[in-house]
């Protein structure tokens, strides 16, 4: 599908989208919400580390900070502007972070900003209890359901449009010839440190914009609840699930999963996250292309299918 | 005397006591056609991953052009006309032959005019180098003989003034060696880029160059004619301790 086509489509599904509020209980809205949520962080995170395979566990982080923004401007600051802002701290911050760490790659690149998620809520618990002599704030000016939810379905949307974007643009293909051979790319003229730093802080806007989004859901927000680590993890497997190089991939797996999780967790409230974790395992050994793969597959042209197959695996780094 | 394209003034690449170059002079004028030889370990593929970028020099200076970019990323001695390629294909494995092309033209090959047709596009690039038939076949797929073609063909959408060729021959047999040695000719001859090339079957490679350079232990021993090299008591001990060079 060509870009134009795929931000139609985004655009469209939208809209159609934009009436849940109307039509469903409260209970299906949550429900949608969260996979709006998921659809976002995934296919943000797709954006930079599924061409490139550089393994980012900073989603958290950058969700947290994101949920913080919020949590400091929304009884002052317009809505739209906590959401933006939101993006942007976190957008600012991943170039910044970026510039020092993104010439490691693999398990160095993967464990450091996971440390990094850590490394923020501890700054922020820090912070807040010096100055504002609290751990957690409660949230009591907040924007209603409707507007959160349309919020979360926006920039969901606008995620997928802006990965469709990136796919078709020079820097989607920088991003993939990091990815095949990062080297090489730069022998061929790519300013790879620019690119990556480029890609990164754009994924990083969507999950920080994302995170200030979602946290007016919680009423209660403490560094423990937005720097929650299974949310970057749970992005990262919803990612690789569905095949990180395709972006139809992470949007249908995020979408499959927040369902998934969601009935697990109310029939085997006990057992839910062991099936969960073997399901995944099963994935990952046999399906290293992600469930995008087996759709790959079936296609007339081999080529095609051949090409995709190997580009979606877990990180090679 | 044709502009100096390329120029390296005592570069020396130390990896902790080694001394992998050792204060080598090297000047690539335009439509150039240079052989670099020397046995194993000789310092031929570190002196060109300085020459790309790719290593710095621990001495020496590096310019292109005139303009000093000693210490620059590999992507801005792209930018100025330097391109390469690498011993064992560094191709982009998934990407189709056609997009491997098109993604130096998409960067480096971007903002430079290049006067030959040849350079125009991916599918040009792709016809002159005989693989049009395999353009929307992955990288990946392709056999070892073309990826090295296709390699080739990775720099040209860089649209060099100097393309780096490292060991672009290795492998291949008596004939498919033969008709690399006519494409190396043709590229300098027909595209009028500067090349220089890095073999070990020197035979091959003394028929085609106009000016050979000997690296041995990092060190630059002998530089001139392929004829004056061969007789060249130096090379001659370097290569098998007196024996003929091997071809």
């Amino acid at each position: 599908m060509s870009a134009a086509r795929a931000v139609v489509a985004t655009g469209a599904a939208a809209l159609v989208l934009a009436a849940a509020p109307w039509l469903l209980s409260d209970f299906l809205l949550s429900l949608t919400v969260a996979c709006l949520m998921y659809a976002g962080l995934a296919v943000s995170w797709a954006m930079f580390s599924g061409p490139t395979h550089y393994l980012s566990l900073a989603t958290a982080a950058f969700f947290g900070l994101g949920a913080y923004v919020t949590a400091w401007g929304v009884a002052t600051l317009p809505w739209a502007l906590c959401v933006a802002g939101g993006g942007l701290v976190a957008a600012v911050f991943a170039a910044l972070v970026g510039a020092a760490v993104l010439h490691l790659r693999g398990a160095y690149f993967a464990v450091l900003t996971f440390g990094l998620g850590e490394l923020v809520r501890h700054a922020i618990t820090y912070f807040e209890k010096s100055y504002f002599r609290t751990v957690g704030r409660v949230l009591t000016k907040t924007p209603d359901a409707t507007t959160v939810y349309l919020t979360v379905l926006g920039v969901a949307a606008a995620a997928v449009a802006v990965a469709a974007v990136v796919r078709a643009s020079r820097l989607g293909l920088a991003l993939r010839g990091i990815g095949g051979d990062e080297e090489r790319a730069q022998t061929l003229g790519v300013s790879t440190r620019r690119m990556k730093i480029a890609g990164f802080a754009l994924s990083a806007f969507f999950a920080g914009a994302m995170g200030a989004a979602v946290a007016v859901r919680w009423t209660y927000i403490d560094p423990p609840a937005v720097f929650n680590p299974f949310i970057g993890l749970q992005t990262v497997l919803i990612a690789m699930v569905g095949g990180a190089a395709t972006l139809g991939g992470p949007l249908a797996s995020a979408v499959v999963f927040s369902l998934f999780t969601e009935f697990l967790r109310l029939r085997f409230p006990y057992a839910f996250l062991l099936v969960l974790g073997t399901l995944l395992i099963v994935l990952v050994l046999y399906l290293p292309g992600g469930l995008a793969s087996l759709v790959e597959r079936r296609r007339p042209a081999a080529a095609a299918g051949g090409a995709a197959r190997g580009a979606g695996g877990p990180t090679r780094g | 005397m044709a502009d100096v394209l390329l120029a390296a003034r005592g570069v020396s690449v130390r990896f902790g006591g080694l001394i992998a170059v050792d204060g080598v002079d090297l000047e690539v004028s335009e439509r150039e056609l240079i052989g670099i030889i020397g046995p194993n370990g000789a310092g031929k593929t570190t002196l060109f991953h300085t020459l790309s970028g790719l290593v710095r020099p621990t001495a020496g200076r590096l310019s292109v052009r005139g303009r000093d970019l000693t210490g620059r990323p590999p992507h801005v001695f792209a930018a100025h006309g330097v391109a390469r390629t690498f011993q064992t294909p560094r191709v982009f494995r998934e990407m189709t032959a056609e997009a491997n092309v098109r993604f130096g033209l998409e960067f480096a090959g971007r903002r430079r005019a290049h006067p030959h047709d040849a350079f125009d596009d991916a599918r040009s690039i792709l016809a002159f180098l005989g693989l049009a038939e395999v353009a929307s076949v992955p990288a990946g797929a392709l056999t070892p003989a073309r990826q090295r073609l296709l390699e080739i063909g990775m720099a040209f959408g860089a649209r060099p003034d100097v393309l780096l060729l490292d060991e672009v021959a290795a492998g291949l047999t008596e004939r498919e060696l033969e008709t690399t040695a006519q494409l190396i000719r043709r590229v300098r001859d027909e595209l009028g880029v500067a090349v220089v090339w890095i073999e070990h079957a020197v035979r091959a490679l003394m028929g085609v160059v106009e000016r050979v350079l000997v690296l041995h232990q990092g060190r630059k021993i002998a530089d001139g004619s392929p004829a004056l090299v061969a007789r060249d008591r130096a090379v001659i001990e370097a290569y098998l301790g007196g024996e003929e060079p091997p071809a």
